[in-house]
């Protein structure tokens, strides 16, 4: 049976943790406020976009020589790029797990194709740099100060290499920001671009030809994608991770609450043997 | 005077979002003026300054890139900057 005295260091030692636990859940969830705030800062202008590129690849399919954009090329999917949006560290319950199953799955489900992975994010790196996938890009410490520079440059090297034909489809694994208590783990393809459809086609007057347009759109449409992926992402890591400090800090009262009871049980038994003793050892000099 | 409505958006946020008499805009091309009721417009974005009159005073925006729509007497402009 441990001593009072090795009980009493145990429950010294859970609350300490707690209170680790309890400061970063704090940490997170100030983070968090400002991470949501600038997830839905960057909405108005995502959404004005997307209508857009309806908009004009609407027009541009009905002036157009028939030539399609090259990032609207459907190929055979032969080589995929797989980015891989996870966080930087760890604590967050199955954030970062959860992501990096969905990816692996698909690759396993694509292991005669050539696959490549773009990584955005320390545990995703990690992961499939260890297993060696080969990891064309590595994006680490991106989400302290989300830039949409950030994503342009992503972007740019993944036009580059799609106008290349060095691979032929893109697809994106991100944790997408609901509520603070869920987030859903989403699977998209980039590209070949999939152009949303128009719900009003406008009889526009085109200042530019609208081909022109959506050549210069749909670019800017993938930088805003992948900018409001790593935004959410974000958010939506610092909320996990809230979530699961949260819970942390629970479950360490839990354990608390039992090693107290348990202590008093332990000291209740030592003060009855006590009691027992002295009686018997009374009773023995009569 | 009629009026219509003007949106700024840049990636990072809305810029601004206000009604206006008229607006001067700096597309790719040449400056566009709007006025209410201007017929559906879309553009590329040029560099230089964007300027709105509303109720008699000017405002002046710089911004650099992206795109203009005008559609049903509403004025998007998708800036890559502004400010």
């Amino acid at each position: 049976m441990p001593s009072l005295i090795d009980i009493r260091r145990r429950v010294r030692s859970v609350k300490n943790t707690q209170q680790i636990t309890k400061a970063m859940k704090m940490v997170s969830a100030a983070k968090l406020r400002r991470a949501q705030e600038r997830a839905l800062a960057a909405r108005p202008y995502a959404k004005m976009l997307q209508q857009m590129l309806a908009n004009v690849a609407e027009a541009a399919s009905q002036s157009g020589d028939g030539e399609t954009h090259p990032l609207l090329a459907v190929r055979p999917e032969k080589k995929i790029l797989l980015v891989v949006i996870t966080a930087d560290g760890g604590l967050a319950g199955g954030f970062n797990a959860n992501l990096i199953k969905l990816a692996h799955r698909f690759a396993n489900d694509h292991k005669s194709d050539e696959l490549t992975f773009e990584a955005i994010g320390r545990k995703g790196r990690d992961y499939f740099r260890r297993r060696s996938f080969r990891i064309v890009g590595e994006h680490i410490d991106v989400f302290r100060n989300v830039k949409f520079e950030t994503a342009e440059k992503i972007v740019q090297t993944i036009i580059d290499r799609y106008a290349k034909a060095e691979i032929d489809a893109v697809y994106l694994f991100v944790n997408e920001f609901k509520t603070v208590m869920s987030s859903t783990i989403a699977q998209t393809r980039l590209l070949p671009v999939e152009v949303p459809k128009s719900a009003a086609p406008v009889d526009y007057i085109f200042e530019q030809k609208p081909e022109e347009i959506l050549g210069s759109l749909l670019p800017r449409y993938l930088n805003v994608q992948i900018y409001r992926a790593l935004l959410e992402s974000a958010a939506a890591y610092l909320a996990a991770r809230m979530t699961a400090m949260d819970a942390a800090t629970r479950n360490a009262d839990e354990v608390i609450d039992k090693l107290t009871l348990y202590m008093n049980r332990v000291r209740q038994a030592s003060i009855t043997r006590e009691i027992i003793e002295v009686v018997s050892g009374a009773a023995a000099l009569e | 005077m009629d009026t219509f409505q003007i949106e700024v958006v840049t990636p990072e946020k809305l810029v601004l979002d206000q009604r206006a008499e008229f607006a001067e805009i700096p597309g790719k091309d040449g400056y566009i003026g709007v006025l209410a009721g201007h017929a559906a417009l879309l553009g590329e974005l040029g560099e230089g300054a964007l300027k709105i009159t509303a109720g008699g005073q000017i405002r002046e925006i710089t911004v650099s890139g992206g795109y203009v729509e005008v559609r049903d007497n509403h004025v998007r402009v998708l800036a890559d900057k502004a400010g």
